[in-house]
């Protein structure tokens, strides 16, 4: 019923499924990954940059401002606003950000979450 | 076959193909790849191809299962990726049949690899970047295993279509 050629086919073509992985390897493009940052900024002018790919663990702190305060958590790959006194809570409602291009906005503060990207992605519009 | 039987017979196996392909889409997805299906609806292909003489009546077959499947379900992406995954495989499958060293198995299985060949190359030309042929091999270990089992049902169910009187004037052409 099976024949010996075609576990020969099979394996064969299983193998070849493979190729494409080991020529990207070998190029070094497959492998490359676009690193991705989050870029906090307060009044226009840049508080801090944080490099959100790689990143493991939780990390909390709290932007001071004139107007009230901001609580800003980077979770593993990912960043948010979780807590602030402005009126508003837009920020907050914001929720996590993780994707280029992705902003949190706190305007009663002037605080702003940006994440951006080394890759020059074309669909990517910058909130600036 | 006279113009009529052959309708009829066109007629079975396009409403067969189409029946398991809706069956199939109602089955809970038991892989965690997407894209990955049992491809039910090619054990109808795997059994025309060994039972009706002219290829061209299995293309027919095909085609017709492929266009009315998306009238079904899915929309004209899902058209183009079946298309072409139908295009590799049955072409792979006529190609490796010819040869005739292959089993039904090997067949099948070639078919289902091939299948998978077509539709990441589709979704790579989709999203213009060939990265997605990274995917390849998720795909290809999936269509491997239900190729095989694609190809032990065609096996037992030609094996008892033999004894049909039927079968023998489907073979005259």
């Amino acid at each position: 019923m099976i024949k010996k050629w075609d576990i020969i086919l099979i394996v064969t073509l299983l193998l070849l499924s493979f190729l494409p992985e080991g020529i990207f390897l070998a190029t070094g493009s497959g492998t490359e990954k676009n690193t991705t940052y989050a870029v906090v900024q307060v009044d226009g002018k840049e508080y801090k940059t944080i490099p959100l790919t790689g990143h493991h663990g939780t990390d909390t702190f709290t932007v001071q401002t004139p107007q009230g305060y901001n609580t800003i958590v980077v979770k593993d790959q990912e960043i948010g606003i979780v807590d602030a006194d402005c009126p508003d809570q837009i920020c907050v409602h914001e929720g996590f950000l993780s994707k280029p291009g992705q902003t949190s906005v706190c305007l009663p503060h002037k605080v702003m979450i940006e994440v951006r990207s080394d890759d020059a992605d074309p669909d990517i519009i910058r909130a600036r | 076959m006279n113009k009529t039987f052959r309708l009829i017979v066109l007629g079975l196996f396009v409403a067969q193909s189409l029946v398991l392909y809706i069956v199939e889409g109602m089955l809970p997805v038991p892989f965690i790849a997407p894209g990955a299906k049992l491809g039910l609806a090619n054990l109808i292909t795997v059994i025309a191809l060994y039972s009706l003489p002219r290829k061209r009546d299995v293309f027919l077959i095909l085609l017709l299962r492929v266009v009315l499947s998306t009238a079904f379900g899915g929309g004209i992406n899902a058209f183009f990726y079946s298309a072409a995954g139908a295009a590799f495989s049955l072409s792979s499958m006529i190609i490796l049949q010819k040869t005739g060293k292959f089993s039904l198995i090997g067949v099948s299985t070639a078919g289902g690899i091939f299948h998978n060949l077509g539709q990441v190359l589709v979704a790579s030309a989709v999203v213009q970047n060939i990265k997605i042929l990274l995917y390849l091999p998720v795909l290809t270990v999936a269509g491997t295993g239900t190729g095989i089992l694609i190809g032990l049902t065609a096996y037992f169910t030609l094996k008892h279509l033999q004894k049909l009187p039927l079968y023998q004037r489907l073979q005259e052409a």
